[in-house]
């Protein structure tokens, strides 16, 4: 091999050179600009985890245009009960202050099936100070109707007392002891 | 073209061009926000400072029915595939021979209508555990990532990056809690996030926001007025799942009898 002395040097000094920065080069394209930040991960994964849009708003958003059943909602003891639990998410029914779609309303067996989702006595676990509970059909007995009645043919979904109250003062009824 | 209608045309289109600049484009769910209260408060007011926040979560297991509302939302927010939960509840029931017995039909989204009926035993008590991200400040599932797309972001949830995820499912394997699954379609990890992007907008995450008997509490641990600093700071007892792990967790629970896990 005939190379001189300060060929091999700088043969060896510009491969260092060549591989240190295609090194250097490939690391900066296959580390994303965000990443170590704050830690061994994108800091952008923040703010796009930030940015995932929202579907189910408040309450508050859906009584905007429903006066009528907030004013009813509001003062019942379902006001606790999100709007969007039974009739589906806001997302689903407005977009940029557009109506996009129809919420279904629940209606007849549905009805009653929803409400044992919560007031079911038999599932043993539901405390008199969280919930009232009744158990089925003897409610139904006890109420001397029939059978085949569903829950919203005494008690309004939104105040399930409204009417029952009402009746109440209008017939001066009083339940034993109170 | 004259030097009138050039003027013309310059004007409206710079009274058009600015008139864009200014209008709230696609920002309807920035309206609709201004409009409810915030849910937690101090976040909009300010710029969010990532590095001095503190979220707790708890769940109060004394007041949950069961009903499955969290489990619906959640459900719905995030379009989860069937089989798959960001949260669930689960029924226990305990016999009086001290066995316990745990089921969770399709995670409660149904809620639960019936009661067991293949325990043989007299039934001592029945409660219900919801579950979710413990939010862990050691969290297993980040120091296994090989890709680093799970994280615990400054201000303590634990996020997936989607776009770094590959999908190996070491972390569903590493999470004691088994709240990780691998999205259907997208094939990466998906999890419960506290509703991050709902935090940041001053909202609680949509299963608190739908609980109707106040049984899931959340709030910054920053806010001495909030309802969970108050818990946390008060004699009552809170238990996390699973301590011995050594995970410590942001998720509290309430009346949590020892055989919850």
């Amino acid at each position: 091999m005939g190379l001189s002395y300060r060929l091999r040097l700088l043969i060896v000094l510009l491969s260092i050179v060549v591989l240190a920065g295609g090194a250097l080069l490939f690391k900066n394209i296959l580390i994303p600009d965000s990443f170590g930040i704050y830690g061994y991960y994108r800091a952008d994964a923040i703010s796009e985890a930030a940015l995932v849009p929202i579907r189910h708003w408040t309450n508050i958003s859906c009584f905007k245009c429903h006066p009528y059943e907030a004013k009813i909602h509001k003062n019942g003891h379902h006001q606790t009960i999100s709007c969007e639990f039974c009739h589906g998410t806001y997302a689903d029914h407005v977009e940029n202050e557009k109506k996009i779609g129809t919420l279904p309303v629940k209606k007849e067996k549905e009805i009653t099936t929803l409400c044992l989702k919560c007031h079911n006595t038999e599932i043993k676990a539901r405390k008199e100070e969280v919930i009232k509970t009744i158990a089925m059909p003897n409610h139904l007995k006890d109420q001397n109707v029939k059978l085949t009645h569903n829950c919203n043919q005494c008690h309004h979904v939104h105040a399930p007392l409204k009417y029952i109250i009402r009746a109440k003062q209008i017939t001066r009824m009083m339940e034993a002891g109170s | 073209m004259n030097r009138r209608s050039f003027v013309k045309k310059v004007l409206n289109g710079s009274i058009a061009g600015s008139l864009y600049l200014v209008w709230p484009m696609g920002s309807g769910s920035l309206e609709i926000l201004e409009q409810i209260p915030e849910q937690i408060p101090g976040i909009r007011d300010k710029e969010y400072d990532i590095l001095n926040q503190e979220f707790a979560f708890i769940v109060d297991i004394t007041r949950c029915i069961g009903c499955g509302s969290c489990c619906v939302a959640d459900k719905r927010e995030y379009n989860v595939p069937d089989g798959n939960f960001r949260t669930w509840v689960e029924r226990y029931v305990k016999g009086f021979s001290d066995k316990i017995y745990v089921d969770s039909p399709n995670g409660g989204l149904q809620g639960y209508q019936h009661p067991r009926t293949d325990i043989e035993e007299k039934i001592r008590d029945t409660f219900f555990v919801p579950k979710l991200c413990n939010m862990c400040k050691e969290a297993p599932c980040v120091q296994v990532c090989p890709v680093g797309a799970t994280f615990t972001s400054p201000d303590g949830f634990v996020l997936v990056d989607e776009k770094r995820c590959v999908g190996c499912a070491y972390c569903i394997q590493a999470c004691p809690y088994s709240v990780r699954f691998i999205h259907p379609d997208k094939k990466t990890v998906e999890k419960c996030t506290w509703c991050y992007q709902r935090v940041r907008k001053g909202l609680l995450p949509a299963c608190v926001e739908v609980c109707p008997t106040g049984a899931r509490k959340f709030g910054s641990m920053k806010d001495e007025t909030s309802e969970v600093y108050k818990i946390l700071k008060g004699p009552g007892v809170l238990t996390v799942l699973k301590k011995e792990m050594g995970t410590f967790p942001a998720l509290y629970y309430k009346g949590a009898r020892r055989e919850v896990i």
